[in-house]
C-alpha cells in the first residue's frame, strides 16, 4: 500500500469572493520507503501541502475535492481526534525555520520530553536515556549537556539536528521535510540532508521533501513532482526529469541556475511572475502560457491535461516536445575589469569585537583578521564563506557602518579606515551599500520614488520634480515602470523590491556597489533576472561591486575574482574559475564538495568533517 | 540564572541612591517654593511676627535652600526625617506605622488585577474572530474607561450600602484591638492567633481593593491577548501542532509561557501606577494608610510628612521595579549570562 496518494485533491481559498484552487487537481503516489521531491517557486503552493497533510490549513482555506490516503485512510475525512493522533507518532515533519522551530523559554531537554511523553515513552528516566540515544543518532555530541540549553544557545544547523531526531523518535511513515536546510549554510545544508537521508533508509521512511532547488531535489529524490501554480507542472523518476525535461517550466528552471562545472553559461530569465490567487482566479488555458518561451495559440484556451511522456513520467503540456528546444542564452558580454590602478585597496584590515558584559569578565572575539584585497573599476569580487565567517562584517567596515580594528581601507588614494566625517563623506561619494532583506531595507511608508532619490534628499539635490524624474529614469533602468515611483514597498513582488534597493544605490552614481547576500531568499527565475540586471548594469554604467554570497554557484557566474573566507580570514583568493575549479585550501574544497553536482548520476559527497564541526562547537556567533 | 539575578539587583540599588537623592532634591525644592510657612503655622495664630521669626530661626528656614537641604540630608541618612508640624510626632515612625496598610492594600489589588487580567485576555484571546469578540472587547473598554474611583463609589453604594455585605471604612473593625508586630494586619493576626481579625481585615479588604484591581486588568487584558495572538503566529507553536500537541496543552506549556513575558514588563510599570492609585482609594474608604496620612499632611501643609511619603513612594517603585526586572530574567532564558 501507498504511505501517501493524492487523488484529484484541491485546496481553495475564498480570499476574494469566489472561491480559486490554489492547489488544483494534485495526483501522486509515494510507496513506503521512497523520497519524494516536491519543488517550485514560492507562491506555487508547496507548503500547502504539508498544511493539507496535517489539515492545518489557513483560515479561509479548504479541500475542496479529491482525497489524500495516508497508509490507506483519507486524511481529509477522517476525524480530527484521529488526526491528532497521526501526527508527530505516523507523520513527522521538519521545519524551514529550525532556530524558530524550537520554544525559546524550554530547554531542549524539556522539549523532547514532551514529545517522548506524547509517544507514551513511560518513565522520566526513560524518556532522559531515550533522549540522549535519539540525539547521538543524529551525530549530536555531548548530548547530556545540550539537555539542559536553550534553543538560542545553539546554531541554526544543531536546532536542526534536535528537530530532525525528534521526527525520527517514533520511527514514522512519513516525514514531510519543508525546505529544511534553506535557513542553513552549505556545508551544513549538505550534512542535513544527508542525515534525513540516513534516517529514512533505517527506519524504511517515505519522505516529502518541499524544496526550491531542482539540483538537490534530482540529488536525493526518488520522484520529483514540479509545481506551478498549484498545478501539476510535470511528475516523474527525478533523474529522468532532471535530464529530460518536458515541461518548459522545468526546462527554464533549469536554465536559470547557474552551473557550478564546466564552462560558464547564460542564464535563463523568466520574464513576470508567477500568477497570483486574483490572476488563477479567471484563468482558462496554462498557467505556465504567459510567461513560457514555446508558448502557442491554444495554451491559452485550452488546460493542459497531464499527458504521459515516458516510463511513469507525466508532463502537463500540450505541446511538451518543444520543451528541449529552450536553450540558454549566450553569456552577455563582459565588462573587462580596469587594469589600471586598483579603486580599493584593502590592506590587513581587522575586527575585534569585545562580547560579555562587565569589566573583567569579557573576551575578544576577532570577527575579521587580516584581510587583504584589491578591488579594480569594473571588476566583481565575491566573498563566500559560512554564516560567521566573517563575510559580512567586512562589509560593513568598507561602507563605515562598523569601525575598523586596524588595517587600512584606501578608496580612490585615500585612507578612509579612520571613520571620521570626512572620510565618511568621501566613502559615500564613492561606494553605496544593499543590502541583504530588502523588506526590511525598504521604508514601507515612503513612496519608492522618494525611496529611490534618498542619497538626493540627504546632499540636498534637485526639486521634487527632478527627484522624481531621477527616479523614472533610475526605475525604468532596473527594468520597473515608471508608476513604480508612486507605489509603496509593500505593493511589489520582492524580486522587485530588491530592483529598487539596487536602484537607490545607483542613485548616487556609485564606483562601487557592496551587495550583502542580495538574491539569496530570491527564487530562482528572479535570481536569475537580478543577477543579468547587475551584468547589463555594469556594461551600461560601470561600477565595481563586492559581491557577498554564501552561494558558490551564483558568485561563480557572477564575479571576476572570489575570497574564501574562513573564520574571520581569507584562505583562499584569485580568479573565480581558478578557485573553483582547483581549490587549493582544505576549506574551500569542503564548500565546493558541499554544493550538490550539476549532474546528479554523480556521486555527491560532501566532507562530513567540516560540517560536524558545527556541531561540535556549537558556536552560533 | 542566580548570578544574573543578584548582579541586576545590586547594580538597581547603586542607581536607586542616586535617583533617591535626585527625587529628594527635588521634592525639597517643590516644597519650599510652595507658598505656606511651616515656622507660621506650627505657632498658634495669635503669635507675633517677632514670635514667627523666632521660630523661623529655630526651624532653620532663614538658612538659604542648598544649607537647609544639607541639615536635611544629614539628618536623613542618620534615619531621621524630621518631626511632623501637626502630630508632633517622628515623621519616620508615622511613615512606617501606616505603610503596610497600604501595602496590603496595592499587593491584594495587583492580585485582582492580575488574576482578571489573565482570565480576561485568555477569554478574549479564546473568543477571537467569532462573534463574541466585539461583545467582549466592548466590555474591555467600558472597563478601561471607568477610573477606579467611580467604582469605589459603585461597590460602596451597592455592596456596602444597598446589600450590606461587606464592611466599607477603615481596616478593622473599630472594637478590635491588635498588638503591632510587623505592622501587617494579615500577619499580625496570625502572629497573635486571632482568626476573627483575620477575617475582618480580609473583609474590609475586600472592595477596596476589587475598585483598584478591577480598574487595572482590561489594560493587562489587552496586551495578553496581543501577545496570546503574537506567539501563536510563531513556528513553535504550529510545529508543536505538528507533533500532535493538543490545544490546551499547547496553550499552557507554549503559548503562555511566551506571551506572560510582555503582560510581565507591562504589569510592572502597571503597579507603579497602582500604588500611586491607592491614595485615591484609602480617602474613599477612610483606610487609614499612607494615602490618608498624605492627604492630611497636603491639607495642612504639613512638609515633613509630604517629603517623606514622597520618597516612600519613590522606593517602593524602584523596588517593584527591581523585582519585576529579575522575575523577567528569571522567565526569559535569552537574558541570562551563560
Amino acid at each position: 500500500m501507498d504511505t501517501l496518494a493524492a487523488r484529484k485533491l484541491s485546496v481553495s481559498a475564498a480570499l476574494a469572493g469566489r472561491p480559486v484552487n490554489v492547489i488544483d487537481n494534485l495526483d501522486f503516489t509515494l510507496a513506503p520507503g521512497r523520497i519524494l521531491g516536491i519543488v517550485g517557486e514560492s507562491g506555487a503552493g508547496k507548503s500547502m501541502i504539508g498544511r493539507t497533510i496535517a489539515q492545518l490549513l489557513p483560515p479561509l482555506f479548504s479541500v475542496s475535492q479529491g482525497e489524500l490516503m495516508f497508509d490507506g485512510q483519507d486524511l481529509v475525512t477522517m476525524a480530527a481526534e484521529d488526526r491528532r493522533e497521526l501526527l508527530g507518532r505516523d507523520i513527522a515533519f521538519v521545519p524551514q525555520e529550525p532556530m524558530s522551530g524550537l520554544n525559546p523559554v524550554l530547554t531542549i531537554g524539556r522539549q523532547i520530553d514532551e514529545h517522548l511523553a506524547r509517544l507514551k515513552v513511560g518513565g522520566r528516566r526513560a524518556r532522559f536515556d531515550r533522549a540522549i540515544e535519539m540525539l547521538e543518532a543524529v551525530h549530536l555530541p555531548r548530548a547530556r549537556e545540550l539537555l539542559s540549553k536553550y534553543p538560542h544557545q545553539l546554531s541554526g544547523g544543531m536546532c536542526q539536528r534536535v528537530l530532525i531526531a525528534m521526527a525520527f523518535a517514533s520511527r514514522p511513515k512519513l516525514l514531510v521535510a519543508d525546505e529544511p536546510t534553506t535557513a542553513l549554510d552549505v556545508t551544513i545544508q549538505a550534512r542535513i540532508v544527508q542525515l534525513i537521508a540516513e534516517m529514512q533508509r533505517q527506519d524504511g521512511t517515505s519522505v516529502v521533501f518541499i524544496t526550491h532547488d531542482l539540483r538537490l531535489a534530482a540529488q536525493i529524490c526518488d520522484e520529483i513532482l514540479v509545481l506551478y501554480a498549484g498545478r501539476v507542472a510535470e511528475y516523474g523518476p527525478a533523474r529522468e526529469i532532471f535530464a529530460r525535461p518536458r515541461h518548459p517550466y522545468t526546462r527554464c528552471l533549469q536554465l536559470a541556475n547557474p552551473v557550478m562545472s564546466g564552462a560558464r553559461r547564460g542564464l535563463f530569465t523568466l520574464p513576470e511572475r508567477m500568477p497570483g490567487l486574483a490572476a488563477l482566479s479567471g484563468l482558462t488555458g496554462c498557467a505556465f502560457a504567459s510567461r513560457c518561451p514555446v508558448v502557442k495559440d491554444d495554451c491559452r484556451s485550452v488546460a493542459p491535461p497531464p499527458v504521459e511522456v515516458g516510463p511513469a513520467h507525466r508532463a502537463a503540456c500540450l505541446h511538451s516536445e518543444l520543451t528541449a528546444t529552450i536553450a540558454a542564452p549566450d553569456l552577455p558580454a563582459e565588462a573587462e575589469p580596469s587594469a589600471a590602478a586598483p579603486l580599493l585597496t584593502v590592506n590587513n584590515l581587522g575586527k575585534t569585537f569585545r562580547v560579555g558584559r562587565g569589566f573583567f569578565r569579557h573576551e575578544s572575539v576577532e570577527a575579521v583578521k587580516n584581510v587583504n584585497f584589491d578591488l579594480a573599476d569594473n571588476e566583481f569580487v565575491g566573498i563566500v564563506g559560512e554564516s560567521g565567517s566573517g563575510k559580512s562584517t567586512v562589509a560593513r567596515m568598507l561602507c563605515g557602518l562598523e569601525t575598523t580594528t586596524s588595517g587600512t581601507v584606501a578608496l580612490a588614494g585615500r585612507d578612509v579606515s579612520a571613520g571620521d566625517a570626512a572620510a565618511r563623506r568621501h566613502l559615500r561619494a564613492y561606494a553605496q551599500m544593499v543590502f541583504q532583506d530588502p523588506q526590511s531595507a525598504l521604508n514601507p511608508r515612503r513612496r519608492v520614488g522618494s525611496i529611490v532619490t534618498q542619497s538626493m534628499e540627504a546632499t540636498g539635490t534637485g526639486d521634487r520634480a527632478a527627484r522624481l524624474a531621477r527616479a523614472q529614469a533610475l526605475l525604468s533602468e532596473i527594468g520597473l515602470p515608471p508608476e513604480a515611483a508612486l507605489r509603496f514597498p509593500p505593493q511589489l513582488s520582492g524580486g522587485q523590491r530588491q530592483r529598487v534597493n539596487i536602484a537607490r544605490a545607483l542613485c548616487a552614481e556609485p564606483r562601487i556597489l557592496i551587495a550583502d547576500e542580495i538574491v539569496s531568499g530570491l527564487d530562482v527565475s528572479v535570481q536569475a533576472q537580478l543577477l543579468n540586471l547587475l551584468l547589463r548594469l555594469r556594461r551600461q554604467r560601470g561600477f565595481a561591486m563586492l559581491f557577498i554570497s554564501h552561494d558558490l554557484s551564483v558568485v561563480r557566474y557572477l564575479c571576476d575574482k572570489v575570497l574564501v573566507m574562513y573564520r574571520g580570514e581569507v584562505v583562499e583568493s584569485g580568479p573565480t574559475a581558478e578557485v573553483f575549479d582547483n581549490p587549493q585550501h582544505a576549506y574551500t574544497k569542503a564548500l565546493l564538495a558541499a554544493v550538490p553536482p550539476d549532474d546528479p548520476s554523480s556521486a555527491w559527497s560532501p566532507s562530513t568533517e567540516a560540517s560536524d564541526r558545527d556541531a561540535a562547537t556549537g558556536n552560533p556567533l | 540564572m542566580l548570578a544574573t539575578v543578584l548582579t541586576l539587583i545590586g547594580r538597581r540599588v547603586l542607581l536607586s541612591f542616586l535617583i533617591l537623592f535626585i527625587v529628594s532634591v527635588l521634592l525639597f525644592i517643590v516644597l519650599r517654593a510652595l507658598p505656606v510657612d511651616p515656622a507660621a503655622m506650627s505657632l498658634p495664630p495669635n503669635a507675633t511676627v517677632a514670635e514667627i521669626e523666632a521660630k523661623r530661626h529655630e526651624m532653620g528656614l532663614d538658612l538659604s535652600l542648598p544649607q537647609q537641604y544639607l541639615i536635611w540630608l544629614s539628618h536623613a541618612v542618620s534615619g531621621d526625617l524630621g518631626n511632623s508640624i501637626q502630630f508632633r510626632r517622628g515623621v519616620l515612625g508615622l511613615v512606617a506605622s501606616t505603610l503596610p496598610a497600604t501595602i496590603e492594600l496595592a499587593v491584594l489589588a495587583m492580585l485582582v488585577a492580575s488574576l482578571l487580567g489573565l482570565a480576561g485576555g485568555l477569554a478574549l484571546f479564546h473568543v477571537r474572530g467569532t462573534a463574541k469578540e466585539p461583545a467582549l472587547d466592548l466590555g474591555t473598554v467600558i472597563l478601561l474607561s471607568l477610573p477606579e474611583f467611580l467604582w469605589a463609589l459603585f461597590f460602596i453604594l451597592v455592596v456596602g450600602v444597598a446589600l450590606r455585605w461587606l464592611p466599607f471604612t477603615g481596616r478593622i473593625d473599630p472594637d478590635m484591638r491588635l498588638p503591632v508586630t510587623t505592622g501587617f494586619l494579615l500577619i499580625d493576626s496570625w502572629i497573635a492567633g486571632r482568626p476573627d481579625i483575620f477575617r475582618s481585615a480580609i473583609e474590609h479588604l475586600i472592595l477596596p481593593s476589587l475598585a483598584l484591581g478591577i480598574a487595572f486588568s482590561p489594560a493587562i487584558m489587552r496586551v495578553l491577548r496581543s501577545s496570546l495572538i503574537d506567539v501563536y503566529q510563531e513556528d513553535y507553536i504550529h510545529l508543536a501542532r505538528l507533533r500532535g500537541l493538543g490545544e490546551k496543552h499547547i496553550l499552557i506549556r507554549h503559548a503562555l509561557k511566551n506571551a506572560i513575558l510582555p503582560t510581565l514588563s507591562l504589569m510592572g510599570v502597571q503597579f507603579g501606577f497602582l500604588f500611586g492609585g491607592t491614595l485615591l482609594v484609602e480617602l474613599i474608604f477612610s483606610y487609614p494608610g499612607l494615602g490618608n496620612l498624605m492627604v492630611d499632611a497636603v491639607r495642612n501643609a504639613d512638609l515633613p510628612i509630604i517629603q517623606a511619603v514622597g520618597l516612600t513612594y519613590c522606593i517602593v517603585v524602584l523596588s517593584i521595579n527591581t523585582i519585576v526586572d529579575s522575575l523577567y530574567v528569571i522567565l526569559n532564558p535569552k537574558l541570562r549570562l551563560r
